[in-house]
């Protein structure tokens, strides 16, 4: 009997030679472990002091990242609730704990954590890597193993282990080619609304078939970004050689792809044809209303915003810019874009991408988390936002009457243009 | 052995979302170094007074996919302070799962529990031995207990004080 590509990564993080699911196993960590000031995780000085620990598994494998919503703004305005000094005492920490300087990192040289694994090479394929935020399961877009470990980090901090129970895998067979404008966010979107937010509690959801292999790098994270949605432990994606080649160019540290056998056992399996999907948008308040654009098309909307880990990458940019060239973003818009790393808004800025967003009249906002935490440029009384970013429950992004509908970074920009929902195929 | 909880059932629906249901997200103080007072906002989206009628040691019945979205432990955190001692669902978000374990709040995944259990039920758990027993209609129902390294986890009240036995037994 064959392995999925989750089950061999877990056996050999664990030393097994095989693993299977429901058994839990013991895992030492062995890639870079992020902290970062972020919303959801355990406060690591405040821990190890507690606790009375004075050293660290690996400093040399620990970075410092100043994420996580808007590290560029207070989270109130009360000067003990900040960012910036959760980030200048996490970085203090970790020199005192042995931390090497280059792994701590400001500023200039980040963005959303979720990108930053990516971006640095620390979320090498096949392997094993933790992160104290949900949406860590990103990563599973280049075949690595990142669910979150929120309440476990500090322990894991100090022992370099943890645990996993193995997982059930559910295969999504995506077959066909998808239509121009429709993006991996729709595909994902598009499985929500087929299986529902408990379609696959605690599994794997593995995204294969023709659009997969065809699929960019930067939608497949994307995919993967949203599967907590579904219930689901995490969304992965078999790599392949444009994956490998993204790590090779950036890390010297060696590491063993995996991919799933053809005689893998899956739970379930579903095949959906690819050129049938079509933009899809999420609808308020609910997080798993999801329809086809066609039946919201023509809602006025107030707020734009691409960016968060479900998106500010290279193509999210890249085709908003397509859209909107030669274009005004509609005056009663406001459209952030945020880049999800300071490296994506280099290569957007060389591309001349981020020029002619800005010509359009979008507001660019700096790398990270942006709108989708509600921390920077907050959706006030009423507003109706369309963006790319994760969610949409009331008060996510801002004021609690506020809505937000959630589409492909296409949908937004389109979207944008003409101040109320727009199928973007009309544009490209 | 500890692991052992006596308190009323307190049922609830699916897909309780950590930040839209269990508590709400503009009360979670993200970024806060501290996780006091999660317990007042606890389940109020859904039931304002919730926290109010809350008795000690009182258990939770809900059902499928519970704790989904965000992996928040301020939830789970919520959950604990506001006097629950166990959470029994017909399923579990696994970051919900995951929090549980390490924050120590006890849970329980057992299918069709609302099917055995009415609001207002006495029960009675035990971990250890996989044990519900309900007062209100003298039923006992049986699960596979948790690992016990899961449950070494609960028994010593969240996943930092488990690390430190392990220090102290030399085991890490
Ligand atoms: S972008 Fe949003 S969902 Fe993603 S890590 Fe930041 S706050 Fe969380």
């Amino acid at each position: 009997m064959g392995k999925t590509i989750v089950e061999k990564i877990l056996a050999k993080a664990s030393g097994k030679k095989e693993v299977s699911p429901g058994e839990y196993v013991e895992v030492r960590i062995k890639t870079y472990i992020q902290v970062s000031s972020d919303g959801g995780g355990t406060p690591m000085p405040e821990t190890f002091v507690k606790f009375g620990w004075d050293k660290l598994w690996d400093p040399s494998k620990v970075v410092i990242v100043p994420d996580h919503c808007g590290s560029y703004t207070p989270l109130s305005y009360d000067a003990t609730n900040n960012n910036r000094e959760n980030h200048r005492r996490n970085s203090e920490w970790a020199r005192n704990m042995g931390v090497p300087e280059e792994n701590i990192l400001d500023l200039g040289r980040v963005g959303n954590c979720h990108h930053m694994g990516i971006e640095e090479g620390w979320a090498l394929p096949g392997s094993v890597y933790v992160h104290a935020d949900t949406h860590s399961m990103t990563v599973g877009g280049v075949g690595c193993f990142g669910p979150c470990v929120t309440a476990s980090m500090a322990a894991l901090l100090r022992t370099g282990l943890t645990w996993f129970r193995v997982p059930e895998s559910i295969k999504f067979n995506i077959t066909g080619k998808l239509q121009d404008g429709v993006m991996g966010r729709d595909v994902y979107e598009y499985i929500l609304g087929q299986i529902g937010p408990a379609g696959a509690i605690y599994q794997v959801m593995e995204y294969t078939g023709p659009v997969m292999d065809e699929m960019s790098m930067d939608g497949r994270l994307s995919m993967c970004c949203l599967s907590i949605f579904t219930g689901a432990k995490l969304g992965i994606v078999n790599p392949d050689q444009k994956i490998i080649d993204w790590f090779k160019a950036r890390t010297n540290v060696p590491f063993e792809p995996q991919v799933s056998d053809l005689d893998a056992r899956y739970i379930k399996t579903y095949n959906y044809d690819g050129a049938k999907i079509e933009p899809q948008v999420v609808v308020p308040p609910l997080r798993h209303t999801v329809q086809n654009i066609s039946a919201v098309e023509g809602i006025k909307v107030t707020n734009a915003f691409i960016g968060s880990c479900a998106s500010g990458r290279d193509e999210d940019m890249r085709i908003a810019a397509r859209i909107l060239k030669g274009h005004k973003v509609h005056p009663g818009v406001m459209f952030n874009i945020t880049p999800g790393s300071s490296a994506a808004m280099m290569r957007s800025a060389q591309e001349g991408v981020i020029a002619t967003l800005l010509e359009a009249g979008c507001f660019i906002c700096a790398p990270g988390c942006g709108m989708c935490p509600g921390y920077y440029t907050p959706l006030t009384k009423n507003e109706v936002c369309i963006t790319s970013s994760t969610t949409n429950y009331p008060g996510r992004m801002g004021d609690e009457t506020a809505q937000v509908y959630l589409g492909s970074p296409a949908t937004v920009a389109a979207s944008a243009l003409e101040g109320k929902i727009t199928d973007p195929r009309k544009y490209l | 052995m500890a692991l052992k909880f006596k308190g009323k059932a307190w049922i609830f629906g699916d897909n309780l979302d950590v930040d839209k249901d269990i508590i709400p997200f503009r009360k979670m103080n993200l970024g806060l170094i501290t996780f006091d007072n999660l317990g007042d906002w606890c389940m109020t989206n859904v039931d304002p007074d919730f926290p109010r009628k809350v008795k000690k040691g009182d258990i939770m019945v809900v059902g499928k996919n519970m704790g989904c979205g965000h992996s928040h432990q301020q939830a789970n955190k919520a959950i604990k302070q506001c006097g629950i001692s166990c959470v029994i669902a017909e399923s579990f978000d696994r970051n919900f799962f995951r929090n549980s374990i390490d924050i120590g709040l006890p849970i329980i995944e057992y299918t069709d529990i609302r099917k055995m259990v009415k609001e207002g039920d006495h029960l009675e758990l035990d971990l250890h031995r996989g044990q519900i027993k309900n007062i209100s209609t003298a039923k006992t129902l049986n699960f596979t207990p948790l690992p016990d390294f899961l449950l070494d986890i609960l028994e010593a009240g969240d996943v930092e004080s488990h690390v430190n036995k392990l220090i102290a037994e030399g085991k890490v």
